[in-house]
């Protein structure tokens, strides 16, 4: 269980290194993207611990896992495409306006514009 | 310059901390009050053999209209920042800005033109048989927006299908028949979000909102990639 734990621990802290270091724009998307997608597995390995099989009942079903994570992360997923959506499209229209993906180019080129 | 330095030193070592907490989380337990009443109830409640969808169609339906909502507000966003860009790629939706970049050969709306029709019927089967085998109306309703999206690379002429104006009416009427649907229970006496019908057979509502939802989730996402590569005008 640890390992499984330190592994999401360092998949949740490359989204972080991308959101935080990287300058482009398009590799902070990235890092959203990794960021959702490490707490939804983290969600999902600790509703895993008290059972060994999916939860869809039927004849010779006994111990299913906790199906509450894995609803709440169903809406987690869906809300995370919704943001990366609209942040695509925000990047989308900087690029028309100034011609660069590079945060602080497009920083100082609205500044020289305004 | 000392204020940066300290303020360096203490963010390091809050998330030197932070990485301390895979082996802190491990003694606790998780508990299982929860699981063991789905595993006696939801059938007969909701008639759903799947318990995941028998909660987020059933017992907490209010976050399932309120995630559409959210969808819904995400699209409307996105059309309104993507409405008039101009793509001159070669991803564009129109054959005739397609076939004059040097790049492009035919594997595209070769493989992508002949699959789409099967992702479509796999991801009608997705979302039909949510409440008895792992699927249900998100899921569906995503392999469907990506069956469309092969449909609108990989044919050469335009169908009502990779219409973004007629997949955008399509969302909007099956977000009111969700909406009714979900407020058919205040007619009926059961309350907002539940079963309006007998409660011997709770599965038909079941399957109800998957289909409004999939087709719901599936429509916009569509209408989404496809204003993204440029076809959102012209047609």
């Amino acid at each position: 269980m640890v390992i499984e734990r330190t592994l999401i621990l360092g998949l949740f802290l490359v989204g972080s290194f991308a959101v935080v270091v990287h300058k482009n724009l398009f590799k902070k998307i990235f890092g959203l993207n990794l960021l959702n997608s490490a707490v939804v597995l983290l969600f999902i390995l600790e509703g895993s611990r008290i059972g060994n099989q999916a939860p869809i009942l039927g004849t010779s079903i006994t111990h299913i896992v906790d199906p509450i994570p894995q609803a709440l992360m169903l809406t987690a997923i869906v809300i995370g495409v919704c943001t990366t959506a609209l942040s695509l499209a925000l990047t989308v229209k900087l690029y028309k306006t100034t011609h660069s993906l590079h945060i602080d180019t497009i920083k100082e080129r609205i500044a020289n514009e305004s | 310059m000392k204020r940066v330095r300290i303020l360096k030193i203490v963010a390091i070592l809050l998330v030197l901390l932070f990485c301390m907490a895979p082996l802190v989380l491990s003694d606790l337990t998780w508990p299982t009050q929860a699981r063991d009443y789905f595993f006696d109830h939801a059938e007969e409640e909701t008639g759903a053999l799947n318990t995941v969808s028998a909660i987020y169609l059933g017992y907490r339906a209010m976050d399932t209209l309120g995630e559409t909502l959210v969808l819904l507000i995400a699209l409307a966003g996105t059309m309104a920042i993507l409405r008039h860009i101009e793509e001159e790629k070669s991803l564009s939706l129109s054959p005739e800005k397609r076939a004059s970049h040097k790049m492009r050969t035919n594997l595209l709306e070769v493989v992508s033109g002949k699959l789409g029709p099967i992702i479509l019927l796999f991801g009608l089967y997705v979302m039909l048989y949510g409440h008895i085998s792992p699927g249900g109306g998100f899921q569906g309703g995503v392999i469907l927006a990506s069956a469309i999206v092969f449909l609108a690379l990989g044919s050469s002429e335009q169908t009502k299908l990779t219409n973004a104006k007629v997949l955008s009416r399509l969302e909007s009427t099956s977000f009111l028949i969700l909406i009714l649907a979900s407020s058919s229970g205040l007619l009926s006496g059961t309350g907002l979000l539940s079963n309006p019908g007998p409660a011997s057979a709770p599965v038909h509502f079941i399957i109800l909102l998957n289909i409004v939802i999939g087709l719901k989730v599936g429509t916009s996402i569509a209408v989404m990639c496809i204003a993204m590569m440029g076809g959102s005008h012209g047609h």
